[in-house]
């Protein structure tokens, strides 16, 4: 009967999940386990294996002495967020809306940059930005503008490569929600008496809310942990925290250290997606 | 330390991308970490181990040999030469071979390229074989200079590959003059245009020197002053970067008007930019050196030994050096490039490679210093940097 042929289906939901579940218990749930441990653990002489010991020393490392670099890094990631909203929203209504059947081709130009190495894409920056390049000797030669003037190695230009890297994140997400608006939607707002503005902001923008969520979240949290921007556009000042557990990971060998670094920076994360998701609504996500 | 740059082959640049890339995915990290996170399963290798004479494995820097080399020792030798650039920044090397060797376990290469400092370390844990000089009768070609040095004092562990100086790299159309002295970086006209080595010894070495601080012996505390200079020029905004091999680029772009540089990596730049230049400074330069040693419980001590006297030979060395451009630790290599004419005789004359005698002497090596200097001097160098 029918209810033997639904059966099977019992199992179907759990196997369909089992091969994003099993990657998610060796490739998240196991190594975070493992870097738990390890932030938990102290090393007894330099270069000894660490030891797990239940000591919190580490985490009293990571919050005393690189405030100034989550900070930053906070700052920084939410700054290139705001911005990459603000140049990622009108670019994509625009394909979504008058894209017409080029959508697809512009689309693609947005992604065909991304098709370079992240590396090679923010060395670029240092030579478009150089001290000599020809944009900077044309800015200089502006009125108004100092001889001076230079755009690397300050905090602008790390803001700015975060934003120019990530930008696609917040572009593709903030498009897939406005493609599938009907924008007949508009006209019928306008039929209502609402105002083109008005129709925008209470029928579109709405509408497409949950790619801004997607997208800002996209941004925000691979910036926050990025290390390179600042490495090739910043300076010592502009140091983020992805530099610091690098650093600490890599240099220094102090694995202790950059583990606490990391559950902290993972820790701060999540608490800041969970309170961005109950103000703008992770119904939103699921719609 | 800088990481040679051959004339029409392998970019530093292409070294440095490999280099962020792995840290970037942590794959360099992966197995020293998990290993380092997991229970001791190793049975120990004390007793002596069985050799193998006919097969040898060389982990080595980048861009350090030229292409002749290999092929030629394996057919004078009769050993099969595993030759490898998997050697590419002292401390993520040794994140991948503390695990095992902390244990008493072997590592497959049987030579590897610690700089000289990396190599002092290893000498210190004793996680290295004593060299069979018996069996190298060309260690007597070793540079004058060499001979004792401050990481390996009896030399019993340690043979130089390449050695090399840092001094002050400069782009004239920036500075619009010569430099001389340590205080031409500090210049406020060059402010926010002046790059660092992330390499301590070199950019705190050149720094001591200047503040007429004896580095043969460093301690954490006789340095302070170099660290306080150093944090007041990066508070100032007088420097811009701390760089690896990447501030060649920074420096052609000026984006530097002048750092802390590496004089192999300036003579091939200079070839295709007249503009740049290298000087080492009044108060002095550093000398480093890239070493081959032995790891404890290697099974191809004989081999080494073997592959150690063919590259001490200066004919072999010669061939090296017309191709890596580094000073060589090889006494006779000179007189060996000048035979061989056109462009080897040219490195031979090449004071960016063969210092001059007159600053040969201003050029010092940075002493051992203790594990627990060694530990302050990195964190502190580290904070400087912003990390």
């Amino acid at each position: 009967m029918a209810g033997e042929d639904r059966k099977p289906a019992r199992f179907v939901p759990w196997a369909m999940l089992s091969p994003g579940g099993l990657w998610l218990l060796l490739f998240f749930l196991l190594p975070t386990a493992v870097l738990v441990k390890m932030a938990l653990s102290e090393k007894p002489n330099r270069f000894a294996d660490p030891e797990f010991t239940w000591s919190v020393s580490s985490f009293s490392r990571a919050f005393e002495d690189y405030g100034g670099q989550f900070g930053r890094s906070f700052l920084y990631a939410g700054a290139a967020t705001v911005l990459a909203f603000l140049i990622g929203y009108p670019l994509a209504y625009c394909i979504a809306a008058y894209g017409g059947r080029w959508r697809d081709l512009l689309i693609g130009l947005v992604v065909i940059p991304f098709f370079t190495s992240f590396l090679i894409r923010t060395i670029a920056w240092t030579s478009i930005l150089g001290n000599q390049s020809s944009l900077t000797e044309a800015v200089r030669g502006l009125p108004l503008v100092p001889d001076d003037v230079n755009f690397l190695g300050n905090a602008y230009a790390v803001v700015g490569g975060l934003t120019y890297n990530f930008l696609p994140f917040m572009i593709l997400p903030i498009y897939v929600a406005l493609e599938k608006i009907d924008f007949r939607l508009t006209e019928a707002a306008g039929d209502l008496y609402a105002t083109p503005m008005a129709g925008f902001w209470r029928v579109i923008f709405p509408l497409s809310l949950p790619g801004v969520f997607a997208g800002s979240l996209l941004v925000f949290i691979p910036a926050a942990g990025d290390f390179i921007n600042n490495k090739f556009l910043g300076t010592p000042k502009t140091s983020m925290i992805g530099s610091v557990v690098q650093d600490q990971f890599l240099v220094q060998l102090d694995y202790p250290v950059a583990a606490a670094l990391s559950i902290t920076l993972m820790a701060i994360i999540t608490v800041a997606v969970l309170v961005y998701s109950k103000l703008f609504g992770t119904d939103g996500l699921a719609a | 330390m800088p990481r040679p740059l051959p004339t029409p082959r392998p970019q530093s640049r292409r070294q440095f991308l490999g280099r962020s890339g792995m840290a970037l995915g942590g794959l360099a990290l992966g197995p020293a970490f998990l290993a380092a996170c997991g229970e001791d399963s190793s049975s120990e290798a004390d007793g002596p181990v069985t050799q193998d004479t006919k097969n040898l494995y060389f982990a080595n820097w980048p861009a350090y040999i030229d292409e002749e080399t290999v092929a030629l020792f394996e057919e004078a030798s009769g050993i099969k030469l595993r030759y490898t650039e998997e050697y590419n920044d002292n401390n993520e090397y040794f994140a991948k071979i503390q695990p095992l060797l902390s244990k008493g376990n072997a590592i497959e290469p049987d030579i590897i390229a610690p700089t000289f400092w990396m190599a002092g370390r290893l000498i210190e844990l004793g996680w290295v074989e004593a060299l069979p000089v018996a069996k190298v009768p060309n260690v007597k070609n070793l540079r004058a200079d060499l001979q004792s040095p401050t990481w390996d004092p009896t030399g019993e562990f340690s043979l130089p590959w390449q050695s090399g100086f840092a001094g002050i790299a400069y782009n004239r159309t920036v500075t619009g003059r010569d430099l001389g002295s340590m205080d031409d970086l500090w210049d406020p006209a060059f402010s926010g245009k002046i790059g660092v080595l992330t390499e301590m010894r070199d950019t705190l070495g050149l720094i001591a020197k200047s503040l007429d601080i004896d580095i043969s012996e460093p301690t954490a505390e006789k340095l302070q002053p170099a660290l306080d200079l150093l944090q007041e020029k990066v508070d100032a905004g007088q420097i811009k970067q701390f760089t690896g091999n990447d501030y060649m680029d920074d420096l052609s772009q000026g984006n530097f008007a002048a750092c802390i540089g590496w004089s192999g990596d300036i003579a091939q730049l200079r070839k295709d930019n007249e503009a740049l230049d290298f000087v080492i400074p009044e108060s002095g330069g550093t000398l480093w050196s890239d070493t081959m040693v032995i790891p404890k419980g290697s099974d191809g001590i004989d081999a080494a030994a073997a592959f150690m006297d063919y590259v001490y030979d200066p004919v072999n060395a010669a061939r090296i050096t017309a191709y890596v451009q580094y000073y060589s630790p090889v006494e006779g290599v000179v007189d060996e490039l000048r035979r061989l004419g056109g462009e080897a005789a040219e490195v031979a004359d090449n004071p960016l490679v063969f210092p001059t005698e007159e600053s040969a002497k201003r050029l010092s090596s940075f002493g051992q210093l203790s594990e627990d200097d060694e530990a302050t001097l990195e964190a502190a160098f580290s904070r400087i940097q912003g990390n």
